[in-house]
This record gives C-alpha cells, structure tokens and sequence, in this order.
C-alpha cells in the first residue's frame, strides 16, 4: 500500500520529466490541444489533460512552440501548436541527451 | 450548453486576468472536440454526455491551478528565515520594556498590588506580543507577493558561481545580544523602580506615602548605588557595542563587579535597609516580628544572590577574554 504510493510518486516524476520532450516530437505537424492528446494515446503515451493544456502553453512561453488560432477544413476555429525554430533546436539537443541517458540507464538496470 | 458555460467559468474564476479569455476559448475549444468525438452523427450531445466528458477533464479548479500555480503559503523559502529572525528581535527587544513600564506604572497607582501589577504586565506583554506578530507577518506576506527577495539577485549570481560569492562568515559574539539587551532593559527598570517615590511605598489613608527604603540612605548608599548603576548601564551599552571580551572591556567588567560586591556586602552589613515606619503601617508587633525576619532573610538572600552573579560575571569574562586572546 505505501509502496504503491512511493510507486505512483517517482512515476509521476519520470513521466513529468520526459513529457516535454514526447510533445515537442510530436509537434513538427501542427495539432491542436485534443488530436495531440489522441497522437501521444495512439503511440502509448497515456496524458492526463489538466497536465497536457497548460504544458502546450508553457512551453509557447518559453519559446519552444508556436500556436495560432486557425479554421482548417471548414471546421471550428481552434488553436493549433507546432514546433518552433528554438523548439527544434531545443528537441534535438534533449534527443542527443536522452539515447545517452537511456542507455546508461539500461547499463546500469541490466 | 449550460454545464460547459458553468465548467469554463469556474476555471476561468481562478485564473489570472492576463490570459483568462484565451485559455477559457481554448478550454471550451477542448470540450467540443472531445463531444464530437463522442456523439454519433445523427443525435446531438445530451447532458449525460456532457457531464461524463467534464468529469473526464476533471475538477476546474485543479484544471486552473495547472496554468498558473497560485501562491499556496503565506510566507515562502526566500522570506521565511528573515521574517523569523525579526520577530524573535523585535519581541525580545519589545516584550520585556512593555512589561517592565506597565509593571512599574501599575505600582504606582495606590493602593500597592504586586499582583496586580503582574498580571498587568503579562497582560499588556501578551497583547504587545500578539500585535507584533500581525504586523511583522501582515508586512513579509506583502514582501512575499513583491518582486524583491532578500538576497543579491540570485540569478546573475548563479550563472557562474566562483568561491569568491560565499558570503562572509557572521561576526562571531561572545557576548549574545538578547543578553544584553535583557541586562540594560533590567537595570533601567530598576532604576526607574527606586527612583520613583510611590513603587517602593506604602499609602495610608490619605497621608503622603511612607516609602519602604530608609529616609538616611538616600544620604550616600543610595547616590553611590545609581552611580555604580549608571556605570553598569554604559558597560552594557558597550558590551553589546564590542560584542567581545576585549581586555579593556573585561578590565572594567572586573572593576564594575568588585565594585558591586564590596558595595553590597557593605550596605547589608553596616546599613539598616528598611524604614521602620514603612514597617509599622505593616500590623501589630507579633506580626511585626515575624516580618521583619522575613525581610531581613530576603536581603540576604538577594545580597547573595546578587554577590554570586557578579562573581561569575568576572570570573567568565576573564575566561573569555583568554580564549579571545588566544583566537587572534
């Protein structure tokens, strides 16, 4: 039971960790809030979306996304996120440290 | 569309004004993505359905925290530690002045009530106390939600950190303030104690106060007494000034002791202390009897008491002064 709790903790931190780097990858096509979420479902990454909104917008803050509110094929205007020229910068300087990271991580769990 | 209406309110409730009606657009944006999704072609959404897809975002408030994270404490890291260390100053400074004066101001009022004038001073010193605390707090919680921290700006500071940013190392004090402070908040008060006629008296009827101290001593002990106070006074002064037992301030703290010592032993031996007629407005002779031993058994004590804490005062401040020397 407690173990469960500690269990639950430290994932939420994995996963906070690496949930920016899985949205940037995801945002070289432009998505709005909800097909993004269903993208990352499609691919196994289960988002809460109290966590995904207000991190699409924190990172347009940063610089890393860019956002527009558009009307494509007819529809609802939404607002739609894609990477930026920083964001891409950014993404694949934390790609580079991320295999590193990984395999040290599979080094050292093996 | 009632319940979304009611759903981007509440979020948008707590969010900041800045970017309120963007995030709620979006949020409502969400919503009908997620009822398309669900909703078959041929029949519009239902309440049932609308509730289950707010349920599934979850609680607005919980929604809205996630874009701004509001300030959940009252005073945070960056303040905490100073705001505690000024109140510890200041009511240590404070408490003990207040319950010193309202003790003293008590007493003065006829008829005389030890009692009295305790329960008084602990009374204002609790309400003074109480007053402090809210007004030092009411004024960091602002600090708080202010751009100002109490350090040099941290972020320049940390971009490249050299050992030359430690801070210093404080002052170290031999001598502790408070304990300083405490020293010359007693001995004024000890002297505004005595000097006024009234606090050492006892009224009768409408008469003029019969004071409690012998008339004759006012003749030379009593000068020398306020002297040799006075002098102690600026000794303080200086103690928490220096902060160190350098030897000139160890020099003085000896002489100021063996002054008070030689001062006391003589005044108890040689001196009658108390005024007969303060003593006689006290109750019949059996009575009398006894109370005269209780006091005059009180002044040695006191005296005792008094020669003790001198003795150790020397004898420490010339340990220290040593290990002081020593240090340097």
């Amino acid at each position: 039971m407690e173990n469960d709790e500690l269990v639950q903790n430290m994932l939420l931190e994995l996963r906070r960790g690496t949930l920016s780097i899985a949205v940037l990858s995801q945002l070289n096509e432009e998505e709005y809030g909800y097909s993004l979420l269903k993208a990352l479902s499609d691919k196994g990454l289960e988002v809460d979306q109290s966590t995904l909104y207000p991190l699409l917008r924190r990172l347009e803050s940063q610089g890393l996304l860019q956002s527009d509110w558009r009307i494509v094929d007819e529809a609802r205007p939404r607002r739609y996120y894609v990477i930026s020229a920083q964001g891409k910068a950014v993404l694949s300087k934390l790609k580079q440290e991320w295999s590193v990271m990984a395999e040290t991580m599979q080094k050292m769990l093996s | 569309m009632s319940l979304v209406d009611r759903y981007v309110a509440e979020v948008g409730r707590h969010l900041p004004e800045k970017d309120r009606s963007d995030i709620e657009a979006e949020i409502r944006s969400t919503i009908e993505d997620m009822l398309e999704e669900r909703k078959d072609a041929s029949k519009p959404a239902d309440e049932k359905m609308v509730a289950d897809t707010l349920e599934e975002l979850g609680d607005p408030q919980l929604l809205a925290s996630k874009y701004a994270p509001p300030k959940r404490y009252l005073i945070g890291p960056d303040w905490y530690e100073v705001y505690v260390k000024s109140l510890q100053r200041v009511l240590i400074t404070a408490l003990p002045v207040v319950a010193a004066v309202m003790f003293v101001l008590t007493l003065t009022k006829a008829p005389l009530d030890f009692v009295d004038a305790v329960g008084e001073a602990v009374g204002s010193a609790f309400n003074v106390g109480v007053q402090i605390l809210f007004w030092v707090t009411i004024v960091f919680v602002f600090l708080e939600r202010s751009d100002e921290v109490p350090y040099e700006s941290p972020r320049q500071a940390s971009r490249k950190w050299t050992v030359a940013q430690l801070p210093k190392l404080p002052k170290t004090r031999q001598i502790s303030i408070s304990e300083t402070v405490m020293n010359i908040a007693s001995i004024a008060f000890l002297l505004i104690w005595i000097v006024l006629p009234f606090t050492l008296a006892r009224f009768r009827g409408e008469s003029s106060p019969v004071p409690f101290l012998h008339p004759n001593l006012w003749n030379f002990w009593l000068p020398i007494f306020f002297i040799l106070m006075s002098l102690t006074l600026i000794h303080e002064v200086f103690k928490l000034k220096i902060g160190n037992w350098t030897p000139a301030l160890m020099a003085t703290n000896v002489i100021l002791g063996l002054s008070s010592i030689i001062y006391i032993v003589a005044l108890v031996t040689t001196q009658e202390l108390v005024n007969p007629a303060f003593l006689a407005t006290l109750g019949n002779s059996a009575e009398l009897h006894k109370l005269r031993e209780v006091i005059t058994w009180s002044i040695d004590i006191s005296a005792a008491v008094i020669v003790g804490t001198c003795v150790w005062s020397i004898v420490n401040s010339i340990r220290l002064a040593r290990q002081l020397k020593q240090k340097s």
